[in-house]
């Protein structure tokens, strides 16, 4: 009768789905370990560029996302248009930059809930924080990914899951960050 | 009779959801933001519950940019090898 039934037996193991999203993680920040050369010395290292700080910043932020929502898989309305949006972007940089334009102006509803995840650090400072005088619900179909075309119900159970696999993803890079020497 | 086909918004299949539905659903959300869940309230209007949400969600992505600069420096000053069983045991625990 109560949604929270469906919605427990989607994710009726949070477990798995953390151990899931933590080997996708792991194994892509190796990949991205091993993709970016060594610093000829050590002290070279402190003085990388700013921009490419960000750049690998970027991919390891893009990394985490890609991870979760794949984790996810396609049970969550807001997994797939992530998967989406990821996936287009992707393709956008590498080649089908005609069929990815196609398709992201039938996607443009998706492009907005996912925008905030897409932004780098720079951009969201140039973008500021609009002053918008929005409900609730418009602010937070922006947030979540594919927010704009659910009804009220679905986004607001998607908005739990995605709150819930949030702060699982901050957790564990948390985790990761501090088993760092 | 003339059928009429009146373009509606929501799927023939879909069933109206019920205020009551709604209602459940915003205390489900409320019991997930930190904010609402300490301070011990339970008069919490829906719109200040996704108010909150919304800023939940703005500051779990604040901190995955953070982490994510973490890891970057992190990556780029230390040799993984050695350190990735410690982590992957930690976390899978």
């Amino acid at each position: 009768m109560t949604p929270p039934a469906r919605l427990n037996a989607s994710a009726s193991s949070p477990c798995r789905l953390r151990t899931r999203f933590v080997l996708r993680f792991l194994k892509t920040l190796v990949k991205i370990k091993r993709s970016t050369p060594p610093p000829p010395s050590p002290s070279l290292s402190l003085t990388s560029s700013p921009e490419k700080i960000g750049r690998h910043s970027q991919r390891i932020k893009l990394a985490a996302y890609s991870s979760m929502a794949r984790a996810v898989g396609q049970r969550r309305a807001w997994s797939r248009a992530l998967m989406l949006k990821l996936k287009l972007s992707d393709k956008r940089k590498n080649r089908y930059r005609w069929l990815a334009a196609r398709k992201m102006k039938q996607q443009k509803t998706l492009r907005r809930g996912c925008g905030r995840i897409l932004a780098t650090k720079r951009n969201r400072s140039e973008k500021g924080s609009p002053s918008r005088s929005c409900s609730g619900v418009d602010e937070l179909r922006r947030l979540v990914p594919g927010g704009e075309a659910m009804d009220l119900g679905v986004l607001l159970e998607e908005t739990a899951h995605f709150v819930r696999c949030l702060e699982t993803q901050v957790r564990v890079m948390s985790i990761i960050a501090d088993c760092f020497p | 009779m003339s059928s009429r086909r009146s373009r509606s918004r929501q799927s023939p299949g879909s069933s109206r959801i019920t205020e009551d539905q709604i209602a459940d659903l915003v205390s489900k959300l409320q019991r997930l933001i930190p904010e609402i869940r300490n301070r011990h309230s339970d008069r919490v209007s829906a719109s200040k519950v996704l108010q909150e949400t919304c800023n939940y969600i703005r500051s779990l992505h604040r901190e995955v940019d953070d982490l994510s600069e973490r890891l970057t420096e992190l990556l780029a000053s230390s040799d993984t090898d050695s350190d990735q069983a410690a982590i992957i045991r930690s976390l899978l625990m």
